[in-house]
């Protein structure tokens, strides 16, 4: 992997064709196949950058968004009959929004829709997370074609921002032990949240005027100082993804 | 080359001018320095040199300002990338791309140039900053310095007429820093390069320079050559303030030139006697076998040393050579490969919340890192309140070291200084037993050192605390350290009294001892005592 990386678009094309077929698809055994089999490539071939770290992150926002999802799948909405697991009080609503009730009874055909929505929308967001991870922000910019380069520029600056997240929130972690802070529980992450924010701004806005000072996009046509080859593997790669889909 | 015309500048949102009617015509081939106050406004002068101030930041730009007959306001920054190369305050926030090859070939494809005229320049720039051995590696496990050379190499390979750079070696130890400079100082000479450098550390840079620029912070600027600048300048370097408080009329600039001149002072007193240093009694921090290793490298060797209640103790040593290791195993944030860390007789890893405050005050090189308030005054009372200390006390530290800040600013807008500042209010507040500081002078200029040297040393004095810091700053240990610890490649190469390390190493040697070898004299203050001494 090393001595000669995959282009940088290999991974990205291979997720949007996979995340096509899980929606196409739309079972929940096969998006739970499919985080899977996304989680186990990236544990193999992630290497030591900080973007191959973010991929924990995405899990674990992955994991949130589904709990809420489910949670708002079975408190808010039309009711599913079938059998009663368990009763949440129910909130009033006006009498002119009939059929939609807050609480009440949940089913288990209700939970189990709303689960397995919640799972598709999860296997979206890690096969784009792995993406992200298996692939340097930096390499993506340089085979982006520069007539949209301002779009390329707010797409690099997207997918760098969230690995430097990653690394950002350890340091800041630390420095807040430091000043002898807890690290657990809400208000840590409120505490996090501002500096966090307030530093992948900054970076964002620097990489963006180190971008433009720098001529990025100033000529239509850019030379490549060492070409990026696509080759055999990434076909090979891609391949795997439109045959899955063809599968579906 | 660069003509600047009635130049006056407001951010949005401000009511303070950064400059005013800022008129200079800088010609080709010269060496500009920018000096100011921290947040005076140095980098947005040098920012609007390529545009990127107003375009990318906002604010209301008068005047005019032309590069090589360019005005910056018709074009945007891009346009200007084969004209002016510039390297900002922190490279690695401006690295487009992983690798030192592909990051110097960034701009050279952008503009698309042929593939035989980009390998050709590259290996010429590879070159010029000796970079060859490093061409294929990962640029985030560069250390410091060689990142800077990158940063260089990458704005140099355009083959620009303007270099800009923003504190190039504020970051670097005075070796790197050196080498860094005497290649700008090269590239003016052989190629006519024109360069505008801002820079705190005027002891490094001052002998390089054509002309000064002085901005004050408030829109004034005063522009000359060194010699004149110097007469009336705020901010002045060791070497002047020697010359200043030695009442000499014309000011030498260079420690050859000052030399000369002091000869007569220097012999007319016998060679003092280097002070006998006081032994230490209570040791606070004992660090026996520490072995820290990252993966495969290992960062520090066994290292054994034990620091006592009343020293400031620098440690000192090239880029990457285990500091801030050294200083996180303390504070207990690194993990230990091997031996232990006591301080106070705790594990310093295991203390949390309110004992942990008292006992180590920790400023981290990014002093913002501590800060999550949404304004001044929100931090102090956040700091005041978590220790349990009478509400204005933080402040009032903070008045002190860096007075007449703004109460609700937001602690991003502050400048560095003030924001170390803050930090550190904050951090004495809790009335730590041991402070540790990472890099405290980043940034800060001559008078915020001044009294970050005065608080810390009555820190020590009054409290008989430990005070650690890791500075590449030689002027800064001369005037505060106690003792000076020398790391090379993870090992204590050498561990003492100040005057004694700093003496034993020319590198390291603070300006007043270059001029008064041998006389082991660290500062003007040294120095002044000493003329006193022998005057009765």
């Amino acid at each position: 992997m090393k001595d000669s990386p995959l282009h940088p678009l290999t991974w990205w094309i291979w997720s949007l064709v996979i995340a096509i077929s899980v929606v196409r698809v739309n079972n929940t055994y096969f998006a739970l196949g499919a985080i899977t089999l996304v989680a186990f490539i990236v544990l193999q071939l992630r290497d030591d950058a900080p973007w191959g770290k973010s991929f924990n992150w995405t899990l674990k926002v992955a994991l949130w968004i589904l709990s809420i999802r489910t949670f708002i799948g079975i408190s808010i909405g039309v009711p599913i009959p079938g059998n009663v697991i368990f009763t949440l009080p129910r909130i009033p609503v006006p009498t002119w929004m009939p059929g939609i009730r807050i609480g009440g009874e949940v089913t288990a055909e209700r939970l189990s829709s709303a689960l397995s929505e919640g799972v598709i929308i999860c296997a979206i967001i890690v096969i784009f997370g792995a993406a992200s991870s298996l692939t340097s922000p930096h390499r993506l910019l340089r085979v982006l074609p520069v007539y949209i380069y301002e779009f390329a520029t707010a797409v690099v600056i997207a997918t760098s921002v969230l690995p430097q997240l990653v690394s950002s929130v350890a340091r800041i972690r630390q420095a807040q032990r430091l000043r002898g802070q807890k690290t657990k529980g809400f208000t840590s992450y409120r505490r996090l949240a501002i500096p966090l924010l307030e530093e992948s701004l900054a970076r964002s806005l620097d990489l963006a005027s180190a971008m433009d000072a720098r001529g990025y996009g100033t000529s239509r046509i850019r030379s490549r100082y060492r070409p990026i080859n696509w080759r055999l593997r990434d076909s090979a790669i891609v391949a795997s993804a439109i045959f899955v889909l063809v599968l579906s | 080359m660069i003509r600047f015309s009635n130049v006056s500048l407001v951010y949005p949102n401000s009511t303070t001018t950064v400059l005013e009617d800022l008129n200079i015509e800088i010609a080709e081939g010269e060496l500009v320095l920018v000096i100011g106050p921290t947040g005076s406004g140095k980098s947005s002068l040098l920012r609007l040199i390529n545009g990127l101030v107003p375009h990318h930041t906002g604010g209301i730009l008068a005047g005019q300002i032309t590069v090589d007959g360019i005005s910056t306001r018709e074009v945007k920054p891009g346009g200007l990338a084969h004209l002016i190369g510039i390297v900002g305050q922190n490279p690695l926030n401006g690295f487009v791309a992983d690798r030192v090859e592909e990051e110097l070939a960034f701009a050279m494809e952008a503009m698309n140039l042929p593939h035989d005229v980009m390998r050709k320049r590259m290996e010429e720039v590879l070159d010029l900053l000796s970079l060859t051995p490093l061409r294929s590696r990962l640029i985030a496990t560069l250390s410091g310095g060689e990142q800077q050379r990158v940063a260089i190499a990458s704005a140099l390979v355009m083959h620009p007429k303007v270099l800009v750079l923003d504190e190039p070696t504020s970051a670097l130890d005075p070796i790197a820093a050196e080498e860094v400079l005497s290649i700008l100082h090269r590239l003016v000479h052989d190629l006519s390069l024109t360069i505008v450098i801002a820079e705190h550390k005027l002891e490094r840079v001052i002998g390089f320079a054509d002309r000064i620029v002085h901005i004050n912070g408030a829109g004034e600027t005063i522009i000359g050559s060194p010699e004149e600048v110097m007469k009336v300048s705020s901010i002045s370097p060791p070497i002047v303030e020697l010359a200043r408080v030695l009442g000499l009329d014309n000011l030498p600039l260079t420690v050859r030139g000052m030399r000369r001149v002091v000869q007569g002072i220097r012999d007319s007193l016998p060679l003092s006697q280097i002070p006998k240093s006081i032994k230490k009694v209570n040791p606070v921090i004992t660090v026996e076998n520490l072995t820290v290793a990252y993966s495969d490298r290992s960062v520090l060797n066994s290292l054994n040393t034990t620091i006592h209640g009343g020293e400031i103790v620098a440690l000192m040593g090239r880029n990457g050579a285990g500091k801030s290791t050294l200083l996180r195993s303390m504070a207990g944030i690194s993990t230990i490969s091997k031996g232990s860390v006591s301080v106070y007789s705790n594990n310093p890893a295991t203390l949390e919340g309110k004992a942990r405050r008292e006992i180590i005050g920790f400023i981290p090189q990014e002093p913002s890192d501590l800060l999550y308030g949404q304004s001044v005054v929100q931090e102090c009372d956040l700091a005041d309140r978590d220790n349990q200390i009478p509400p204005g006390t933080t402040f009032a530290v903070l008045n002190q070291l860096v007075p007449g800040i703004n109460l609700h600013a937001h602690p991003r807008d502050l400048s560095e200084g003030q924001r170390l500042g803050l930090a550190l209010s904050i951090v004495f507040s809790a009335n730590p037993k041991v402070l540790i500081l990472d890099e405290p002078t980043r940034g800060l200029d001559y008078d915020a050192k001044k009294s970050l040297t005065k608080i810390l040393i009555e820190f020590a004095a009054i409290f008989d605390r430990a005070v650690i810091l890791a500075t590449h700053d030689v002027e800064l240990v001369a005037e505060l350290s106690t003792r000076v610890i020398f790391l090379a490649d993870g090992d204590i190469v050498a561990d003492g009294p100040t005057l004694e390390v700093l003496l034993s190493s020319p590198a390291f040697a603070p300006q007043v001892s270059k001029v008064m070898s041998p006389q082991p004299w660290l500062t003007v203050g040294d120095v002044v005592s000493a003329l006193e001494a022998g005057k009765i």
